[in-house]
């Protein structure tokens, strides 16, 4: 058990520094977040003054269905998805160049176990994105957004922005060793991205959705991820929300680390 | 050079000084480290890369594998290392099957690709250390083991700098470090001077012996028969997946037992002409055999040098034009010709073991 911690402590400890040895890679994963932020909020400020009329007159407003009259507030979720997302999907590519240059190799011909290369490696895309949601939050809060949740509610943010994150890094394991072609797993992981992102209530309040996006976020595992993070951004500790997010990330993690460690498995054994 | 002193002086027990002494050929022959038995290897959908191979490796030697690209020399190595399974046959590393315990293999071996791999975001330190963790290697140890490898690979000054902006000989020393780092008893090394400079490959060679003398069996794959001729006790030749020679590189040469040259044909095409040329060829005196190979026939004699001016009066008598003409003492390279009908074919770095040349005499002898 001790060699087996050790043994994936090496792996993550490896994928952690070589991130921090590609300072263009953090830089941008930097920089993203704020693009988003600025963009947005500033070409959508006006989100926030949509009302929708009642039938028996009057209006509901933004504030009504979301509690916040800010968009930036309300946008600070959909920040942290489109980060966690995006990389996530790196994921993959990195075990890929290691089969391309040979590295695998020299970890296959080692007593490791392979279920730790692929854990060491998954745990360290949890963590890479626990530190850049960390980021983002800082910002959000550099900017105004007031976090409604609190300390223990940032915690939350964190793990679960994680633990959506590996079960995210998940499907770019998968699309990589599928392919073996970092282009590919890129384009794949990008043509997917957004069309998910803007079909969730991640950017609008279900409300003010077509119909038919409604129903496509009811079914988009986006969307519940996005629900908790506006919960305690803007509310607080909703429970039924939180812990369909919980269920939506424990679900999709096991679909997707199943299949990937599984066409992993194939990959390594030779 | 103090390569591997340190590196395998666990592995320098009484039983390998042992072995390596008097006894050493009747004991190894008893328990080689390798024993492989009708070997085969297909990739899908129909590629026969190794077609039922059988050799052993024995205890303290060096083993050589010489053939050129494609052979079947890689696919070999990856099977005996637990990376490819073999499609059939028997494959057994220190007694124990490479698909029953690979685990196990995996402890023994250490294994150097054609490929360096090396992670090139980190140092060459830190490369090292990671191969401890890897091996399970005591944390109070790693410093140790690690600052040994850095002087034994020559990459002191380098070592806390990224292996980026290593030179290519510097990335294979690191990588075969990397392979060295839990003091293997069986080193496998695919092609280890590929692409290396002579300079490079001069040292690495020095390595690859001393780390031999210190009792390390080792396993290496090469293109190139002076590299073969010079490091393996002994050899198997590799082509198209089957073994066509196996001995000493000595023994091997002196089957051949004589002289080589190679004549080509200006009507090199014309089968006839081939045949008549290689009947007058074989009754000169002095000729031991005449063989076809794809540029023309390959002679064998005993003295070769007496016998170039009746060639070329033979030939020239019966009208039939000499392309070239060439004269060597035997090589691999004419083992490999014997053997195969073709002869190995390297792109780079030579060796000037044969110069061909129009007229008498040799020139200069390998």
């Amino acid at each position: 058990m001790v060699e087996f911690l050790s043994e994936i402590g090496a792996v993550f400890g490896r994928w952690i520094r070589k991130t921090l040895r590609r300072p263009a890679f953090l830089f941008f994963s930097l920089v993203q977040p704020i693009v988003w932020f600025v963009l947005f909020t500033q070409a959508f400020q006006s989100i926030s003054n949509i009302r929708q009329p009642l039938p028996g007159g009057g209006f509901l407003t933004f504030a009504d269905f979301t509690g916040t009259d800010s968009y930036l507030t309300f946008f600070s979720a959909a920040v942290i998805i489109q980060t966690i997302i995006a990389s996530a999907m790196q994921s993959g590519l990195g075990l890929v160049a290691d089969m391309e240059s040979g590295y695998m190799d020299k970890m296959r011909v080692a007593p490791i176990r392979r279920f730790s290369i692929l854990t060491g490696k998954v745990l360290s895309d949890g963590f890479r994105i626990l530190i850049q949601t960390l980021v983002i939050v800082a910002l959000a809060f550099a900017l105004g957004v007031q976090f409604a949740s609190g300390f223990a509610g940032l915690l939350l943010i964190l793990l679960l922005a994680a633990g959506f994150g590996i079960a995210w890094s998940g499907i770019s394991i998968f699309i990589a060793l599928k392919t073996r072609n970092s282009e590919a797993t890129l384009m794949i992981s990008i043509l997917t991205t957004f069309p998910l992102l803007f079909l969730s209530t991640a950017v609008m309040p279900k409300a003010f959705l077509p119909e038919w996006v409604q129903t496509v976020a009811t079914y988009n595992p986006i969307s519940y991820v996005a629900d908790a993070f506006h919960s305690l951004t803007i509310t607080g500790f909703d429970w039924s929300v939180l812990g369909y997010a919980g269920l939506v990330t424990a679900v999709v993690a096991g679909l997707t680390l199943t299949t990937s460690s599984a066409s992993f498995r194939r990959a390594v054994a030779g | 050079m103090n390569l591997c002193g340190r590196i395998v002086e666990k592995a320098e027990t009484d039983e390998t000084l042992y072995q390596r002494g008097v006894f050493a050929d009747r004991m190894s022959r008893a328990d080689p480290i390798v024993r492989v038995e009708d070997l085969v290897k297909v990739y899908e959908p129909n590629v026969r890369a190794v077609d039922g191979i059988s050799f052993h490796v024995d205890r303290g030697e060096i083993f050589g594998f010489l053939g050129p690209n494609g052979a079947g020399k890689t696919t070999t190595i990856k099977v005996l290392t637990t990376l490819l399974r073999k499609t059939s046959g028997k494959a057994v590393v220190d007694g124990i099957d490479v698909e029953r315990d690979p685990g196990a293999i995996r402890r023994i071996i250490g294994y150097a690709a054609q490929e360096v791999g090396v992670d090139e975001d980190l140092t060459g330190t830190e490369n090292l250390r990671l191969q401890c963790r890897f091996y399970h290697i005591p944390s109070v140890e790693i410093d140790g083991r690690v600052r040994d490898l850095v002087k034994t690979v020559d990459l002191e000054e380098a070592a806390d700098r990224p292996a980026r902006t290593y030179s290519g000989g510097m990335r294979k020393r690191l990588d075969l470090g990397m392979a060295l780092i839990h003091r293997p008893k069986l080193l496998f090394l695919d092609e280890p001077t590929t692409g290396l400079d002579p300079q490079n490959r001069r040292a690495l060679w020095d390595y690859i012996q001393s780390l031999n003398d210190s009792g390390t069996t080792i396993f290496l794959t090469t293109q190139y028969m002076e590299e073969a001729d010079r490091l393996a006790d002994r050899l198997c030749i590799i082509d198209h997946g089957r073994i066509v020679a196996e001995g000493t590189p000595a023994t091997l040469k002196a089957e051949i037992g004589a002289d080589v040259i190679e004549v080509s044909l200006k009507a090199n095409g014309n089968a006839d002409v081939r045949e008549r040329a290689k009947g007058l060829l074989a009754v000169l005196p002095g000729v031991r055999e005449v063989r076809d190979y794809e540029d023309g026939l390959a002679v064998y004699s005993q003295s070769g040098s007496t016998l170039l001016p009746q060639i070329v009066r033979a030939l020239d008598g019966a009208g039939t034009e000499i392309e070239r003409l060439s004269l060597s003492v035997p090589s691999l390279d004419d083992v490999f010709l014997r053997h195969t009908g073709h002869k190995l074919r390297v792109e780079q770095v030579k060796p000037a073991s044969r110069t061909p040349y129009m007229g008498f005499g040799p020139r200069r002898r390998a």
